[in-house]
């Protein structure tokens, strides 16, 4: 059975473009079909982010207007087996979307046996974003550890909770928390929200708390999602998120501050 | 095109008994005290205190006069249904009866040099323009909401009291005509009694709301002194204030 699931916050910024490609990356890397389709119309990042800028010869819009066939346009990634990309336009805006359009891509995608279509929202509540929510079966929220980034995703959750095709047919959209740019540090020093206060306020389920990287720059200059970096903090907690989404039990990790070493501590280690 | 609910304050006008010329001309005597104040400000008549037959009542001539003294004539409400074919012939547009939010009484007369039973009593009101079809009578629905109340919407119980069985963010607006009870926080706005039931309360086990209100009568939260903030609290009106205490 295929899953659609839409990975949206509200707020701009906060990682749902570096989070898709991580996302999807991971499911194809544990055997999964997954494609990963940008909502963004005009304003496309996803291929940026995943390294095939240079590959898109058509897109999601070029297919809903049936100006080509859905195999011309989704790129399957050269590192990961089963990994395939839908760019969004980006000569066009998000007016030359609509329901049935989107919906037959979705629906040509599932019958194509692809286990998981994941789909990057663009920022904001109107219709890109809501395009991209409106087929979701399941939704993971990104949010900053950050007052305006939680007040945002708690107006995209009451929207995917009212007007997403399963809330209309009288369904639950599953949520995920996600939390990015977490740092430990600033939330001990009482600057930060903490993750505890995150769910305090959103009251849907941590799928998981990925921590303020250098690596996520890297990845994005390189073109390769962060999740492939292996040493990286950032890379690691994606792994640990796909396995969670994939029903394994793993517990945090990069949620404490650092240990301080004290001085005689830094001399004999 | 968009239609929403909105409160807003309208002068209402009690009838008490059937003489036109003498209620527009009590009316301009009130009108002159404040013309700014009155001078093409809505009005809404109300029957219920009316006593004479509604249906000798000459609801044409109200309407013109109060036209001709600058006020505009809204609608009417609480009139016996037996006079609503009349009222439409007038032109008048026949509103949900209500009950009055105002804590002025029939026996003190609104302004000091008017006679004590006078056949005008005017007095200011919040009306609820919200969508409703029905009187408002004893609470006899519950409406239960499990599902937290997200920021940017808008849920009302219409004719009954509401219970919440999870937080309410900030930028949520809960209204009921009844009661409303919170089995988390509250953190958006809350309007009870949104119908003029000035006996509903508010109780939420956090209060960290933004705006509440009860029968019309509104509140900052940060506008009261009270130290249950972030606590268990009950909200209730006591005449046209609202007191906080403790739960």
């Amino acid at each position: 059975m295929s899953k659609v699931i839409v990975v949206t916050s509200g707020k701009g910024g906060v990682g749902k473009t570096t989070s898709s490609a991580a996302f999807a990356a991971g499911l194809a890397s544990k055997g999964h079909k997954t494609a990963v389709i940008d909502f963004d119309v005009g304003l496309r990042n996803l291929d940026l982010i995943m390294g095939v800028e240079r590959r898109v010869v058509y897109d999601f819009v070029n297919v809903i207007n049936g100006e080509s066939t859905l195999k011309q346009a989704l790129i399957k990634d050269k590192r990961v087996e089963n990994l395939y990309i839908l760019p969004a336009s980006q000569t066009r805006d998000k007016d030359a979307l609509n329901k049935e359009g989107v919906e037959s891509v979705i629906n040509e995608l599932k019958a194509d046996d692809f286990d998981y279509i994941v789909c990057d929202s663009p920022a904001g509540i109107e219709k890109g974003a809501f395009m991209a929510l409106y087929f979701a079966d399941e939704a993971i929220v990104v949010t900053n550890p950050e007052v305006s980034s939680v007040r945002d995703s708690d107006r995209i959750l009451g929207i995917l909770q009212s007007r997403s095709k399963v809330a209309e047919e009288g369904g639950t959209v599953k949520e995920h928390l996600l939390i990015t740019r977490y740092s430990p540090e600033r939330v001990e020093g009482g600057d930060m929200l903490s993750k505890e206060d995150i769910q305090e306020i959103l009251s849907i389920p941590l799928l998981g708390v990925i921590p303020e990287s250098g690596s996520v720059l890297q990845a994005s200059n390189s073109g390769n999602p962060v999740i492939m970096d292996k040493e990286s903090q950032a890379g690691q907690a994606y792994m640990d998120v796909v396995s969670r989404f994939l029903g394994e039990d793993i517990p945090l990790r990069f949620v404490e501050p650092e240990e301080k070493k004290g001085f005689f501590k830094k001399l004999f280690g | 095109m968009q239609l929403k609910g909105e409160m807003s304050m309208l002068n209402v006008l009690h009838i008490q008994d059937t003489d036109v010329s003498e209620i527009c001309s009590k009316l301009e005597q009130k009108r002159d005290e404040a013309p700014q104040f009155f001078m093409q400000s809505p009005i809404v008549i109300d029957g219920s205190e009316l006593s004479g037959n509604a249906l000798e009542f000459d609801f044409s001539a109200l309407k013109q006069g109060l036209l001709d003294l600058g006020f505009i004539p809204v609608g009417s409400r609480n009139f016996p249904p037996a006079a609503n074919n009349l009222m439409r012939e007038s032109g008048w547009a026949i509103m949900r009866d209500q009950q009055s939010t105002s804590s002025v009484s029939k026996s003190e007369p609104v302004q000091k040099n008017q006679v004590k039973d006078s056949p005008v009593e005017e007095s200011k009101e919040n009306i609820n323009t919200a969508p409703q079809t029905n009187p408002v009578a004893v609470m006899k629905n519950q409406m239960t909401v499990d599902r937290p109340v997200r920021s940017g919407q808008q849920v009302y119980a219409e004719n009954s009291d509401m219970t919440v069985l999870s937080p309410t963010s900030a930028g949520s607006e809960i209204m009921a005509d009844g009661s409303i009870h919170i089995y988390g926080a509250l953190r958006g706005r809350v309007l009870a009694g949104a119908r003029g039931n000035e006996s509903a309360r508010i109780y939420c086990q956090s209060l960290q709301a933004e705006l509440i209100a009860i029968a019309g009568r509104y509140q900052l939260l940060d506008e009261s002194d009270t130290t249950l903030k972030g606590k268990p609290a009950m909200i209730r009106l006591d005449g046209e204030k609202l007191v906080i205490e403790a739960l």
